[in-house]
């Protein structure tokens, strides 16, 4: 992208899962971890804080958090401070904000933070909150939520395309594998094969427990820069070269065919046409594998493969170490678990990781140039892209 | 009363066609009596004093799915809006949609049910062709147990009372 080059500077995630702690608390615990990773980074350099939080309304009963996360970080943001709400998506939207911030010259510093605490004494409740993603007065009321709808892809790509569920499961053991080496992650202890992942139970026909992410309680934040002051925080950077993002629908009438995510290969086509590449440069890949069958259709509007083939670029490991491109080695969502503002942030975390080589051998993708990110959010009606290169000065 | 409603009312057999006197007096089948706070209930507000689109509603009662309709474009809505988002105009006019439909995708929900609806758990939902018409419609399946419901199954249109005054809408599979 032409004008101020904008890189990411350094990285920090909480321990994702069932935690028994707050929203503010893991805004500090957050914080806390940053300033840890970030020796150079003093608390007044930074000018402006974005803070991605889906629905702490809900979760958390609290609105307002832009400030609550400044001071619980020990932040003071004197040039822009501001939520970003994008449902699944709205961690990604506070680092697309920080980048068009400090691209515009608004800001020079910003720190980008996702806080969402999903797991309450009441699940309904929780579930609830989730089903406000959604039309609420039109399609609420059916009782949709997001496994219904996912399952309804998965049921139409199977019928169309002949997917199969080991197919599905072929992406969440590749995803809880990789989980495995990263000790944030919810499911780092728990190994998952396809034999294991059939036979959960079903939790919306055809999608099993573990085609589904998890309802989670996790913090991730990233600090970017502008390109003159790269050098003072990392030897590193990682550039902020596209981003792209498309609005398809909102109500589930306006689906069209489930299979087809149409929105993604807009949102990737101007991410990677601002980044002058094409998707086979990429070297990795951090998508948004809310459930398996959507880790299958991406791959199919990304134009990883042609459509229908996802399930057979799942089974043949065309998206783990050694294949086409790495899919998701931080662990996906499916490992990782899903706190909604935090997700797209420590997506953006490993991605800092792998060209910084901080992750183990287990999931380094070797010698990366290009990575991409990708957040879908609600019923896949929105989809966010960003494009990201490692490995040179500027 | 108009004549479309007072035909559907003498529907001459088979179960009270929804809407009639007798389906509006039956007990709400399935439905939780408990009020909720209005913020934790999926629900909507019906009445004029809180809604535009309040006469979706009062034609539900009376037994009929409508949505709206561009008088300048003639664009079917759904949902029903108050301006068109072809045309922006503001000019709208209600239409009845069709009563049957066929299943385009379904699943069903078995645990992790909203506030209010854990007691259905478990139920089916889909997306439904609505016949003759261009709209595809998102909705629960009731009359049959999704183990037995299939794509291309034929589902008809069922309007159904709260049980608070409110109404609401749903599918139910047919033979």
């Amino acid at each position: 992208m032409s004008g101020r080059g904008v890189a990411l500077v350094g990285a920090a995630t909480t321990v994702f899962g069932v935690r028994p702690t707050t929203w503010p608390e893991m805004a500090q615990e957050v914080g806390a971890a940053l300033f840890r990773a970030m020796p150079a980074l003093r608390a007044e350099d930074v000018d402006s804080l974005f803070v991605g939080a889906a629905e702490p309304e809900r979760f958390a009963f609290q609105s307002h958090v832009a400030p609550l996360a400044a001071e619980q970080m020990g932040l003071r943001p004197h040039r822009v401070i501001q939520r970003t709400e994008l449902a699944c998506a709205s961690g990604q939207s506070a680092i697309r904000s920080a980048y068009a911030s400090i691209a515009s010259g608004l800001s020079d510093v910003a720190v980008a933070v996702g806080v969402e605490k999903m797991n309450l004494p009441s699940m309904p409740e929780a579930n609830t909150a989730m089903g406000c993603v959604m039309d609420r007065p039109w399609d609420g009321p059916h009782g949709a939520t997001a496994p219904p709808f996912f399952a309804m892809v998965a049921q139409r790509h199977m019928l169309e395309y002949g997917t199969t569920p080991e197919q599905l499961a072929a992406v969440s053991a590749k995803n809880h594998r990789f989980a495995n080496t990263n000790p944030h992650a919810q499911f780092y202890s728990k190994q998952f094969s396809v034999e294991k992942l059939l036979g959960l139970p079903v939790v919306a026909p055809p999608l099993r427990l573990g085609d589904c992410s998890s309802m989670t309680d996790g913090a991730a934040a990233v600090v970017l820069v502008g390109e003159e002051l790269v050098r003072r925080y990392t030897d590193s950077p990682v550039w902020v070269r596209g981003t792209g993002q498309y609005s398809d629908f909102h109500n589930l009438a306006h689906a069209g065919s489930l299979t087809q995510w149409t929105g993604l290969t807009h949102a990737a086509r101007e991410a990677l046409g601002r980044a002058h590449i094409s998707i086979h440069d990429v070297d990795f890949a951090e998508i948004h594998d809310c459930f398996t069958i959507s880790e299958i259709v991406e791959y199919e509007a990304l134009g990883l493969c042609a459509p229908g083939e996802g399930g057979a670029f799942a089974a043949d490991g065309r998206g783990d170490l050694g294949g086409d491109l790495v899919v998701n080695p931080r662990g996906g969502l499916l490992g990782c678990g899903h706190p909604l503002g935090a997700t797209g942030i420590a997506q953006a975390a490993e991605v800092y990781r792998q060209f910084a080589k901080e992750v183990p051998t287990a999931r380094q993708v070797p010698d990366p140039e290009w990575a991409l990110v990708h957040n879908l959010s609600g019923s896949a009606n929105v989809h966010s892209v960003m494009v990201y290169q490692g490995g040179r000065a500027s | 009363m108009s004549a479309e409603v007072r035909a559907r009312r003498t529907a001459p057999s088979g179960p009270p066609p929804a809407g009639s006197d007798e389906a509006r007096t039956a007990p709400a089948p399935d439905r939780p009596k408990e009020k909720r706070p209005f913020l934790l209930d999926f629900f909507p507000l019906e009445g004029a004093d809180q809604t535009r689109l309040s006469r979706f509603y009062d034609r539900l009662r009376e037994g009929r799915l409508s949505t709206t309709r561009c008088r300048k474009d003639d664009a079917w809505h759904w949902p029903p809006r108050t301006a068109c988002p072809t045309c922006h105009t503001e000019d709208l006019d209600w239409a009845d949609l069709p009563e049957t439909g066929t299943i385009y995708a379904f699943s069903a929900v078995l645990g992790g049910a909203p506030l209010g609806l854990e007691a259905e758990v478990p139920f089916a939902v889909g997306l439904v062709d609505l016949d003759g018409s261009p709209l595809r419609l998102f909705g629960r399946i009731e009359g049959r147990a999704w183990t037995g419901l299939h794509v291309g199954d034929r589902v008809r249109v069922e309007p159904y009372a709260l049980g608070d005054g409110r109404w609401f809408y749903r599918f139910r599979a047919v033979d």
